[in-house]
């Protein structure tokens, strides 16, 4: 069963095109990474799955309901571009105005039980306008996590945080699966977003280019050779004789993308008395991955 | 999908809530106190200007105000105003919680609050009628600091307090009961200019200043066909106020709350929210 079926979604902005003819499929109980350049249409998706902007055309359904229900939306939080917080109250009072909106019974516990979750229970007298980006992301999670939702847009909920930060927004998001909570996230940051994602959704000027598992993904990387000598030059002269595609990348590995196997490239490369002082066997990540899927498109 | 229970939340139960958020900002910002001040501030320095001053001393010794009450209300409906006096009452909060409203309904956007809102099972009528009750409530509340404001005013001019005190009431009671339809109307404005703060701002102050009805009351006269718009009712609600002053400004003001807020909530339904 899916969380989200969007079928023909459609946005125009006056006499811009926003979002084309885009269908999307989200599994219940998954995280599903919502992959996209700026201006590739994720938020404007996001913002109509939230119900603050009105679809031009197509249909979006949310466990098998308009999304338009509020029994549907009860069911439902967001985290669209920051939290929505006065500034100049604490971290406590913005989560206890949620929680009274929300009409959660308990407020109290509620409130510090979110906060408890996101790792900031020390930090609930703080004024949310003293709060450092990483903490306001996190705060942004614990609102949208008031009031048990079943299902949880996050738009660029790992932006701006140092490594720490995204560290624990990941855990959070993790447990928050466990828990069978389905998550929609999207983010620039791939590779923190490779780590926890099931499901891809890659869009591109408003269409949904590719949509698949994680082991979908897995299946369709790349393999390649990686392998470190005393003279790089001298070597990626030597092997771009042989293969076809032969770069070196940011850790000063040569990378050979041709299907080939180490043993032929130790061979190789130790005939032409080149002796190599590393080698392994990797896979694309999901930057790589998307880059080439978008050079793909390009052509 | 199996596990997950639908339910509803019950009309009474949202609006409860957005209700208590409303009230809890209202009574925690500053904006609150601040016009609250200016309401009793009004009639003070609306006042002065009728103060007769000894030329020699250049004390104050008097009021060409026959009656103190004049501030809160005319003595009988001045739809057609030829001078200060006629116009300045207690109908100023109305210009001036039209402000209020306009900042505390801008903090939503600015802040991004209403993010929080409308992705949640808030329905943009729950919105509407929340604003417009909690700041109906805060003018009520500027009356009630424009009437001591004018009490001490009237105190400290040494003018006259005579008055049937249940005219009076009626008319205070009359004014406190348009303020939701006042507020509804400034909802319902910036509702519509939610991207704009400052046209947000502009229409509210166009709109309470009442330029429009004293625009045709010029035109028909002192006529109770203006009492059907907001500030004719206020006009209405004057000292010879009756119990159908009373029931006429509860029937406009909640006719026109009905009004403004299914038209702004049908525009919100429609329209792009943040």
């Amino acid at each position: 069963m899916n969380a989200i079926e969007i079928r023909n979604l459609s946005k125009v902005f006056g006499q811009k095109t926003a979002i084309d003819s885009l269908n999307m499929t989200v599994p219940v109980g998954s995280i599903y990474g919502f992959i996209g350049e700026n201006g590739s249409g994720k938020s404007t998706t996001e913002k109509m799955i939230c119900g603050l902007l009105i679809p031009s055309g197509g249909t979006i359904k949310i466990y098998g309901k308009d999304y338009k229900d509020i029994d549907v939306r009860a069911k439902m939080s967001c985290l669209i571009e920051s939290p929505g917080c006065f500034s100049s109250y604490s971290v406590w009072n913005n989560l206890m105005l949620q929680a009274t909106n929300l009409s959660i019974p308990n407020p109290e516990e509620a409130v510090r039980e979110v906060l408890k979750l996101v790792r900031m229970e020390g930090a609930a007298s703080n004024k949310y306008k003293n709060c450092s980006l990483g903490m306001k992301q996190r705060i942004g999670i614990a609102m949208a996590l008031l009031g048990n939702p079943e299902l949880l847009v996050l738009d660029e909920p790992i932006n701006g945080l140092d490594v720490d930060g995204m560290r624990i927004v990941r855990e959070v998001l993790l447990d928050l699966s466990k828990k069978g909570i389905t998550i929609i996230i999207s983010s620039h940051i791939l590779g923190e977003l490779e780590k926890i994602a099931t499901h891809y959704g890659i869009i591109r000027n408003g269409s949904m280019i590719k949509e698949m598992t994680s082991e979908e993904f897995e299946k369709e990387c790349r393999t390649f050779v990686a392998l470190k000598t005393k003279d790089l030059d001298k070597s990626r002269y030597v092997l771009s004789n042989k293969y076809s595609r032969v770069e070196k990348d940011e850790q000063d590995y040569l990378r050979i993308y041709d299907l080939v196997t180490p043993e032929e490239v130790v061979t190789y490369l130790y005939s032409q008395g080149i002796v190599i002082n590393e080698i392994k066997v990797d896979k694309i990540g999901l930057e790589e991955y998307y880059i080439d899927l978008m050079k793909e498109k390009e052509y | 999908m199996d596990n997950i229970k639908f339910e509803s939340p019950t009309f009474i139960k949202r609006l409860k809530g957005m209700l208590g958020v409303d009230f809890y900002r209202l009574f925690h910002t500053p904006l609150f106190y601040i016009f609250l001040g200016i309401a009793g501030i009004i009639p003070a320095l609306v006042s002065m200007g009728f103060s007769t001053t000894d030329p020699v001393t250049n004390q104050i010794t008097g009021s060409t105000l026959e009656n103190i009450w004049i501030m809160v209300a005319s003595n009988e409906p001045l739809y057609v105003v030829s001078d200060i006096a006629e116009y300045a009452n207690m109908n100023m909060v109305f210009i001036f919680g039209g402000i209020m409203v306009s900042i505390f309904i801008g903090h939503d956007y600015k802040s991004g609050y209403v993010k929080q809102l409308f992705t949640t099972h808030a329905k943009k009528q729950d919105y509407m009628m929340s604003k417009s009750l909690s700041c109906a409530f805060a003018m009520a509340c500027m009356c009630v600091t424009y009437l001591i404001g004018t009490i001490v005013a009237g105190i400290f001019l040494q003018t006259s307090f005579e008055v049937n005190v249940g005219s009076l009431l009626i008319s205070i009671l009359s004014k406190m009961v348009m303020s939701l339809g006042w507020s509804s109307l400034y909802t319902f404005l910036n509702v519509i200019f939610r991207r704009y703060f400052g046209v947000s701002i502009a229409s509210s102050f166009f709109f309470g200043t009442g330029i429009l009805i004293i625009g045709v009351a010029a035109i028909v006269g002192n006529s109770p066909i203006l009492n059907v718009f907001l500030y004719g009712s206020s006009v209405y609600a004057c000292l010879s106020s009756n119990i159908l002053t009373l029931l006429v400004c509860l029937g406009v003001s909640c006719s026109w709350t009905i009004i403004y807020i299914v038209v702004g909530t049908f525009i919100l339904n429609r329209s792009d929210v943040y």
